[in-house]
């Protein structure tokens, strides 16, 4: 049993508050990430949890045992760090095996153990270099496999793959998903990177200034944000939000006229039909989600940039990011710099949010 | 990366001239102690020495008590490099790890130990070895070489210690590794080259050292190499080929010292560790 659970946690250096009281729980098994801008805290949460960083208040419980006061090596987790801090002066299987060493696990069931998380990782070859010998790649597994051979109930990772290059990137992410299934344990993942987000995780944790934004499955997250915040931040690129105003309700939906589409008078669901929505608000619509013409209402976007990532193509209507529209173009269809696109928007698929932030 | 030629020349050059004026001193100094008598003194010094005799070096250790100050040297020298280490690097590493207060003028008011000339503390320092007794023992020597070396030594390892990328300490923490563990096996490892800069420093100056020897030590058995040696190359009149013999012996065990502990100065020794 390796739950995490942070009850009314918080941290503060000297007057400023990083992280204002949170709680949190994370069931045993489960993939967590913690996503957010540099600086909401999230780091900070994982070393609270690692024993690292003391917090100002609050408990941490781990398996349902408090471990608030305990020592980082007491907590039986393991963590995977940014820059790896691999022991330079030490062999891969030196490495590997200090944790064990420490923990008085005889040399012999310490080199199969070693052997094995090697095996795991595909480092059998690389055991009796040192780590300056190794790529980046390569050192990020030892750094993976130092935690994995202490068979700790929870690991955590900070920032494991951001000196990657992209295409290690996706590779470790595969073989982060993979080691979770095979070794079952809790596993607790701070990133910025909303893809590795979006791809590994059983549950994301939106944080903002130390605050949860929102958490849950990726997937509901993605689709049914419940701020401004979370749906500008998942998705790349990200989704559109354009002011408009209010013209009145009817049957559970707002009537909104939004400038930007030229559209007026456009039926957007409400979350909660009871409440009146303000006279002006945000919309909000994925480039994904446009309609192909024809179907909901009409819109003509004029492409001033076209961006082609390969996968897809997407039309800016502006060089400015800050009031730009933007759509991903249909397969098939060509459009240059200059040109326009007729598209539908749907209003089921549109998301309507107050200026200040939360969901409506 | 290409270097330009001249710049090649004038760093070269700029290297001869330094190797030249440090080492012009000891080739005479060496070549000296194996000429005969009549060459030393010369009128015109000869740089390649026309004859060859070991006289000097036979009358040294045959004829004085050399050999003796020499180990009395060895032992004070290496006693004192073996209690600054000790000492500095728990002491460095409480600079850099542990918070407390004062902290940072603790830190600074170490080096204030360097504001007062030897000469100062002398009197003070005998009355105090008097009274405990300490007065023409090597203990007493290694003590105060010792209490000179630290603050420089902390100084300079407390500097070692702040380079290590702190995720490797946590690393271990998180490994389980208790405090001492983690300083001795993977903290201590790290910062080689800083204890063997230490250890030199500290070696030379208690090897060199000739104030506090000169005055803590009353007894001539237990005199260090350089009061002894003082003794020995005559005081009305210097025998040179003598003194030229025991100062190339005398350089002898730092040269060697330099030769273990050189190949603790290779760089990049955290390389690998992080990113």
């Amino acid at each position: 049993m390796s739950e995490v659970e942070l009850a009314a946690i918080a941290k503060s250096f000297g007057e400023t508050e990083v992280i204002p009281p949170l709680d949190l729980r994370v069931p045993d098994g489960e993939f967590c990430v913690f996503v957010g801008p540099s600086g909401c805290g999230k780091s900070t949460l994982l070393r609270m949890i690692a024993g690292l960083e003391e917090p100002s208040a609050g408990q941490v419980r781990i398996g349902g045992r408090d471990v608030t006061r305990e020592d980082p090596s007491d907590r039986g987790l393991a963590m995977v760090f940014q820059s790896y801090a691999l022991y330079p002066h030490m062999t891969v299987a030196q490495n590997m095996e200090f944790g064990l060493e420490m923990a008085g696990m005889p040399r012999e069931a310490r080199r199969a153990e070693v052997e094995k998380a090697a095996r795991l990782l595909k480092l059998d070859r690389f055991l009796d270099r040192k780590p300056r010998a190794l790529s980046g790649g390569q050192r990020q597994r030892v750094a993976i496999g130092r935690a994995i051979v202490r068979q700790p109930g929870v690991f955590l990772f900070d920032e494991p793959l951001s000196n990657l290059d992209a295409e290690l990137r996706v590779e470790m992410r595969l073989e982060l998903a993979r080691i979770h299934r095979q070794v079952g344990a809790t596993m607790i993942y701070v990133t910025h990177d909303q893809v590795e987000a979006m791809t590994m995780a059983d549950r994301i944790v939106v944080l903002r200034e130390g605050r949860i934004e929102q958490q849950g499955p990726p997937e509901r997250l993605y689709a049914d944000p419940d701020t401004l915040f979370v749906a500008g931040f998942l998705g790349a690129p990200r989704m559109n939000l354009t002011p408009c105003a209010v013209t009145g309700c009817e049957g559970g939906r707002a009537l909104v006229d939004v400038p930007a589409l030229g559209i007026t008078g456009l039926a957007v669901p409400l979350r909660d039909p009871a409440a009146p929505p303000p006279r002006s608000a945000i919309l909000g619509l994925r480039p994904e989600a446009f309609a192909p013409a024809g179907q909901g209402r009409a819109a003509t976007l004029k492409a001033e940039v076209v961006e082609n990532t390969g996968a897809a193509r997407y039309l800016y209507t502006a060089t400015d990011r800050a009031i730009a529209l933007v759509a991903e173009i249909p397969r098939g269809q060509s459009i240059g710099t200059g040109e326009t696109l007729e598209v539908g928007v749907a209003a089921e698929d549109c998301l309507l949010f107050a200026s200040e932030g939360p969901r409506l | 990366m290409r270097r330009a030629p001249a710049w090649s020349v004038a760093l070269w050059g700029g290297v001869a001239v330094i190797a030249g004026l440090v080492l012009t001193p000891f080739w005479f100094v060496v070549t000296g102690s194996i000429k005969a008598p009549q060459e030393i003194i010369a009128r015109v010094p000869t740089v390649i020495p026309e004859s060859f005799t070991l006289q000097h070096y036979d009358k040294l250790l045959a004829a004085s008590d050399y050999a003796g100050y020499l180990v009395n040297s060895l032992i004070v020298a290496t006693a004192s490099t073996a209690l600054t280490l000790a000492l500095a690097i728990p002491a460095g590493y409480a600079f850099f790890r542990l918070q407390f207060r004062g902290r940072g003028a603790l830190y600074r008011t170490i080096l204030l130990a360097y504001a007062f000339p030897s000469i100062v503390v002398l009197v003070p320092l005998f009355a105090m070895f008097a009274r405990v007794g300490l007065v023409d023992t090597r203990a007493a020597l290694v003590l105060v070489n010792a209490a000179f070396a630290l603050p420089f030594a902390i100084w300079m390892l407390r500097a070692f210690f702040a380079q290590i990328p702190p995720e490797i300490e946590e690393a271990a923490r998180l490994d389980g590794g208790p405090p001492l563990t983690v300083l001795r096996r993977i903290l201590l490892p790290l910062i080689a080259p800083g204890i063997g800069a230490v250890a030199i420093f500290a070696f030379v100056t208690a090897w060199t050292e000739y104030v506090f020897a000169s005055v803590l030590i009353l007894s001539d058995a237990r005199r260090p190499l350089p009061v002894g040696f003082a003794g020995i190359i005559g005081q009305y009149q210097v025998d040179w080929g003598l003194l030229l013999a025991g100062a190339s012996l005398a350089i002898l065990p730092v040269v060697l010292l330099f030769a273990a502990i050189g190949r603790w100065f290779v760089a990049g020794l955290t390389e690998g560790a992080v990113k």
